[in-house]
């Protein structure tokens, strides 16, 4: 079985007491216990102000366990990018953020597109999957 | 010490690939302020299917600046020590499932804080599940 592990450490001194919070996860195969998820994306890509990019090319599968990490990379904090979910926006990611979620590609539109604002940002990304519908032949 | 949070990913799916390890400051939007803003940790045990809210960002009592730099960490925590990886919470923003968190699974997303957008949680079945969170934000 492949082994996925996504690991996690966060810490605020916001409240009046130092907060701190530690969880693993093992990413395993949808409603199962003993399968790990077993395909990957793993890419990086420079995006000028204003472009909009549709981050996973190929679908994976509806309703499977997929995990999305995205970064960006941009060093210049005013840079962000915007994060959409099937036109959903989830939020922004300034210079130096990332993000990890559970994606739920639940039919062909439910992409993640990113659009890049102030600058050049360079976005890394990672998808863990299980299965992807994938495109025909040009 | 701000707030931060760091993340490692490590896989033997693709051979070569080195990891994941990252560390982000959550800042205020577009400059290297600190975040000033939080719930606090909390837990919501559900035990029926059907998607409620999370978090209702119009009853915030610090009520959140709109689409800036807001995060969300959400993890499903099982219930009563028992995690069960087979059924998850599907997560969503404005009624968008976001994705499912089967048991022990985390995500910490950025939002965008605007009135329409909640954060919805939505069981897979009635089995009792817990899911604690934390969302950070500026200020409006």
């Amino acid at each position: 079985m492949a082994t996925t592990t996504a690991a996690v450490t966060l810490t605020s001194d916001l409240l009046s007491d130092n907060m701190s919070v530690s969880a693993s996860t093992t990413c395993m195969k949808a409603g199962t216990t003993a399968d790990g998820l077993d395909q990957m994306e793993y890419g990086y890509v420079d995006l000028a102000t204003g472009d909009e990019y549709d981050l996973i090319a190929a679908t994976p599968t509806a309703t499977k366990a997929s995990k999305l990490y995205l970064k960006n990379h941009s060093t210049d904090e005013t840079y962000y990018i915007r994060v959409m979910l099937h036109a959903q926006e989830i939020g922004r990611l300034y210079g130096g953020d990332w993000m990890f979620i559970p994606a739920d590609f639940h039919d062909a539109d439910a992409d993640i597109m990113i659009t890049a604002i102030g600058g050049t940002n360079k976005i890394c990304y990672a998808l863990f999957h299980e299965g992807i519908t994938k495109d025909a032949s040009a | 010490m701000a707030t931060t949070a760091t993340i490692s990913i490590s896989s033997d799916i693709a051979p070569g690939f080195g990891g994941i390890s990252e560390s982000m400051t959550l800042t205020q939007a577009g400059t290297l302020t600190d975040i000033d803003s939080t719930t606090g940790f909390q837990i919501r045990k559900l035990s029926a299917t059907g998607a409620v809210d999370l978090v209702t960002m119009a009853n915030e009592l610090v009520e959140p600046k709109d689409s800036v730099a807001a995060k969300i960490f959400i993890r499903n925590i099982g219930y009563k020590g028992v995690i069960d990886k087979s059924v998850g919470v599907t997560i969503g923003v404005n009624a968008e499932p976001i994705g499912k968190l089967y048991g022990g699974d985390w995500l910490m997303m950025p939002l965008t804080c605007i009135d329409a957008d909640d954060i919805t949680v939505n069981p897979a079945t009635d089995d009792t599940v817990v899911v604690e969170y934390v969302m950070f934000y500026e200020e409006a």
